[in-house]
């Protein structure tokens, strides 16, 4: 049986930006699984672990931070912008598109800005259609 | 230390084409100092080919480990099971690290990951500057602790050249003259006398234009 294709986005956020990104109501027409990873400060997410996210068989990986000038560690929000923009440059290099990457700065427990993100996300997967590594 | 950058992941993925089974190795000293080849680059390296071959529908084994230097034997013993287990070595170390598991692991093709790009410092996070040039005859004492074979384009011995200007090189406005600053630098430490003094023509045979270099320590040879 073939196994129906449900996308999947990997939520990386920090527990400053958002404390829980699991109960995030989320509407959308089809099925799709959100796995959110909390992090302590948004500067604890490496290059490896963006790319294992996607060999994990995410379709996007989308990680929230703190709006600028508001991390609580001064610069951890700007170090993740920097590694996001890394791994969305090898990304575009290895065919995978740097798309499927985003970073977004986040008020804390601003939940609306958060679904409206993620939809966004979402409607960026329909377009581009699944990880072609999957 | 020594200065290295990563090759693009298509050159990377066009040398291990022919191999199944790829052991990544990185080296913990020089060049996970200047990103390019430890354990933080070898997992995203290796994170990397796997996404970019399955994505063409092809399939790899990676290992992945970092030994603390590949240039010396005491360490490079630690990847010998590790190499054994695999049909080529990927080394992120720089071209010594390279050729040192070469010459001690005959069968095995040892790839590049990086390329070897200078002798250099970490002036401040994220930025390497070329500072030696390995002419094997120091002669920093004269030149204010300045270097002008690594640091002047011209490796002018007598500088400046016409074209200093403003302190920076006619090669780049980005670029420190070096002349300017070892003027400066003798200035400051009142030993401008210094370039007064008879300095003879570089012997470069001491460089590598003399041919591959070995350096051997009786003392320390059993
Ligand atoms: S192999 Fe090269 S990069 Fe590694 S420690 Fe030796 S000199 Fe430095
Ligand atoms: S004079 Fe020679 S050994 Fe000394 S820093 Fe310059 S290149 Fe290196």
């Amino acid at each position: 049986m073939i196994k129906k294709y449900k996308p999947q986005i990997t939520l990386f956020h920090c527990i400053n930006a958002f404390d829980n990104c699991a109960s995030l109501p989320v509407s959308t027409g089809g099925a799709f699984e959100l796995k959110p990873v909390k992090m302590a400060c948004s500067s604890m997410v490496k290059d490896v672990f963006l790319l294992r996210a996607f060999e994990a068989g995410a379709d996007a990986v989308a990680v929230f931070v703190c709006p600028e000038g508001q991390c609580r560690y001064v610069e951890g929000n700007i170090r993740a912008k920097k590694r996001v923009n890394f791994v969305k440059n090898l990304l575009d290099e290895i065919g995978l598109s740097g798309r499927r990457l985003s970073l977004h700065n986040v008020e804390c427990g601003d939940t609306e800005n958060a679904v409206r993100i993620l939809q966004q996300v979402l409607s960026d997967i329909n377009d581009m259609g699944p990880s072609p590594a999957k | 230390m020594i200065v290295g950058k990563q090759k693009s992941i298509a050159e990377i993925r066009e040398i291990v084409l022919p191999y199944k089974k790829l052991l990544v190795l990185g080296c913990g000293t020089c060049v996970k100092t200047c990103f390019a080849g430890g354990e933080d680059e070898v997992a995203t390296l290796s994170s990397a080919l796997r996404l970019s071959f399955k994505k063409d529908g092809r399939s790899i084994y990676i290992e992945e480990l970092t030994v603390e230097r590949q240039c010396e034997d005491e360490f490079i013993r630690e990847a010998a099971v590790a190499i054994s287990k695999n049909t080529a070595v990927l080394s992120l170390a720089c071209g010594a690290g390279v050729q040192a598991i070469a010459r001690r692991f005959a069968n095995v093709p040892v790839l590049p990951g990086v390329n070897t790009t200078f002798i250099g410092v970490l002036e401040k996070q994220g930025l390497f500057t070329e500072e030696c040039l390995g002419c094997g005859d120091c002669q920093l004492a004269v030149f204010g602790g300045v270097c002008p074979v690594s640091r002047c384009a011209k490796k002018l011995q007598n500088g400046p050249c016409g074209g200093s200007r403003n302190g920076k090189c006619e090669i780049n406005p980005d670029t420190d003259c070096a002349w300017q600053q070892i003027i400066t630098r003798l200035t400051a430490l009142g030993q401008l006398d210094n370039l007064r003094k008879y300095n003879p023509p570089k012997d470069w045979r001491t460089s590598h234009a003399g041919g591959p270099r070995k350096l051997v320590r009786e003392d320390h040879v059993i």
